[in-house]
């Protein structure tokens, strides 16, 4: 087991830095970067541009400017953001926290919801309140977050029932650690609440599927032809079944964090990681882009890495081939 | 010999399709009873209905099971019957056990009435090595084990509660000869030391006459033959019966082609009217398009057809 995980990790290595290598390409091909923009300003000569392409070691070929930000990126240096003139290290270790305080929020409320209720559905499909958890899972699916989003703000506003925009208030200075956790808290609320409703639809319909496929199964047959208890047959047999897939597509959760809940974060104001990223790749921010890149690029692999690191461990086909 | 299990008038199916028609047999103790027929022809289903495990718009329309004197048709909790007084194997061991949990875990949850975690173990172990099993499968999952292997597992599963009937659902068919050959030798070991009764149903014929002392032969969801194995073996009434014992192998003869009958096992929705064999059979007379035959019984044998007498099923 632990040589596997070990020849995984060495397996990423060139994976990051093909990743890296095209999506760097890529960038510095599109048409138009920061500087277009700074040489419509009249009021920045030509001189200061030139000299700010050196410094960023913009002048040299694209080939080499990539080598130059690989070897910076192996002493952690992740190069500057040409937009807010501070280290790029600085600006997303601001907005990382905010950004998985938000998604590790959303992401346990939806699943802690989504399980039980699938399998819920599951049971009791064909019945009533079986048809109208699917119905209202279809208006989950159907409804775009942004719109969801949009609603939210509309009636927090008319009631001022939760904050809305930032993640503290005007008293955080000076209150007590757990006032500011708590207004914390309430700032997450409504992006937070926002992204687990527009999930639960589909995670809700990929279990409450996945537990009726595994209720087909013959080794469900032989259950009932043991005569267990039906309570013992759903949560032993068929819950173990049914939770083997869920568990890749939780891997793959996991690599959206730092991006998945960008749309929330702009349109509800919260400071996360989503709008940097939307904001650097619309300023051709280059090292602030790559740098996100390259962080969405490692959360991947250790997504995967873990979902198969548990899949192993709950499933003995794959622990012990 | 004591009945251990009586089916009385069973119809089997719902509004549009009936999957069993007027099924009558009994099993005394220690007897091992065997199915035959092509597929289709309601075996299976004759074995679900026994543990009422149907498929959900699949009921039980009339008639009476007697278990042990006790009509299971008003049963409600089944749980109490199931794996404890009625075991249950099947033709595909390996989707039937559950590949997320160790042989002995799946062996171990079937066991009743016992509360001592070790005393179950202790058991368990005891029926690992009756049925051949050698004790550390009790801690494999059952992609280590092989077929034959997985079969002795499902078994010791199916008779760790020494029940008295267990239903074997075609528990040779997925494996190879060998193999095959030790679970039957395993079968009827049980059914000397346990006092066991078995229905055994299977495409074999010349299996069946091996293994049980009656034979019932299914056509279409009837019963269209009934008798002891080497009656039906050696002397079959029915034309079904016949051209199914003609297509054995062993009645092969050199520069001939083996033997099969012409036709396939009519779908239940689209029965022809009279006797459902009507339309493959070589005997076939005005009545048997009219009229569907009714059971005539020779002695201790059961047939249904019209070459044996007039009877009309009503």
């Amino acid at each position: 087991m632990r040589q596997y995980i070990f020849k995984r990790l060495i397996q990423f290595i060139p994976l990051l830095l093909g990743m890296t290598f095209i999506s760097f390409i890529i960038i510095q091909i599109a048409p138009g970067d920061y500087f277009t923009q700074l040489k419509m300003n009249p009021e920045i000569s030509p001189e200061t541009i030139e000299n700010m392409k050196k410094l960023f070691g913009l002048d040299k070929p694209i080939i080499t400017q990539y080598f130059y930000w690989l070897k910076n990126v192996f002493s952690f240096n992740l190069g500057e953001s040409f937009t807010y003139h501070v280290p790029v290290s600085y600006l997303i270790k601001i907005r990382l926290k905010n950004t998985l305080a938000l998604s590790i929020f959303s992401i346990f409320l939806t699943w802690i919801i989504s399980i039980p209720l699938g399998i819920f559905g599951a049971v009791k499909e064909g019945k009533f309140i079986g048809k109208f958890l699917s119905f209202l899972a279809y208006i989950g699916i159907s409804i775009p977050s942004f719109f969801l989003a949009m609603l939210f703000i509309f009636f927090i506003s008319k009631t001022g029932f939760l904050p809305l925009g930032g993640t503290t208030s005007l008293f955080y200075e000076n209150a007590s650690f757990f006032e500011k956790f708590l207004d914390y808290l309430k700032h997450l609320l409504v992006p937070g609440l926002i992204l687990t409703l527009t999930g639960i639809g589909s995670l809700y319909r990929l279990m409450k599927n996945n537990f009726l496929e595994v209720l087909n199964s013959p080794y469900i047959f032989t259950a009932y032809a043991k005569g267990l208890p039906e309570w013992k047959i759903y949560l032993k047999h068929a819950l173990r079944n049914a939770i083997n897939p869920m568990i890749t597509i939780f891997g793959y959760e996991l690599s959206s964090i730092l991006s998945g809940a960008g749309l929330v974060e702009i349109i509800t104001g919260w400071p996360g990681m989503g709008r940097l990223i939307l904001e650097g790749v619309l300023s051709s921010d280059l090292y602030l882009v790559m740098a996100s890149l390259l962080i969405g690029g490692i959360l991947l692999i250790i997504g995967n890495l873990f979902s198969d690191i548990l899949l192993a461990i709950v499933d003995p086909r794959i622990r012990l081939r | 010999m004591k009945k251990i299990l009586e089916l009385k008038n069973i119809y089997v199916g719902n509004e549009e399709i009936k999957i069993l028609k007027n099924i009558n047999f009994e099993v005394k103790k220690g007897e091992v009873l065997s199915i035959v027929g092509e597929s289709g022809c309601g075996k299976s289903m004759t074995l679900r209905t026994i543990i009422k495990l149907l498929p959900k718009n699949i009921k039980i329309l009339k008639g009476k099971i007697l278990f042990n004197e006790l009509d299971i048709t008003e049963i409600q909790d089944m749980e109490r019957i199931r794996g404890k007084e009625i075991g249950i194997i099947f033709q595909e061991p390996s989707s039937y056990l559950n590949p997320l949990f160790t042989i002995g875990n799946q062996i171990e949850e079937a066991i009743k009435n016992e509360k001592s975690k070790k005393l179950c173990k202790e058991k368990v172990f005891k029926i690992l090595q009756e049925v051949g099993l050698p004790e550390n499968v009790y801690y494999l999952y059952p992609h280590q084990l092989s077929g034959g292997m997985q079969q002795r597992a499902m078994i010791a599963m199916a008779i760790v509660n020494n029940p008295f009937l267990l239903l074997a659902d075609e528990p040779t068919t997925a494996l190879d000869v060998t193999t095959a050959l030790g679970i039957i030798n395993l079968l009827k070991n049980l059914v000397a030391t346990h006092n066991l009764s078995v229905i055994f149903v299977t495409h074999d014929i010349s299996l069946a006459r091996f293994i049980s002392d009656t034979i019932i032969v299914m056509y279409a969801g009837f019963i269209i033959e009934k008798g002891t194995s080497e009656e039906i073996y050696n002397q079959p009434l029915h034309p079904y019966t016949k051209k199914l014992i003609n297509c054995l192998p062993e009645k092969y003869r050199k520069r001939e082609r083996i033997l099969t009958i012409e036709g396939e096992v009519p779908s239940l929705k689209n029965l022809p009217s009279g006797c459902p064999f009507s339309n493959r059979c070589d005997f076939k007379i005005d009545i048997c398009e009219k009229y569907l035959p009714g059971e005539i019984k020779f002695e201790n044998r059961i047939v249904r057809c019209f070459k044996y007498g007039n009877i009309v099923e009503s």
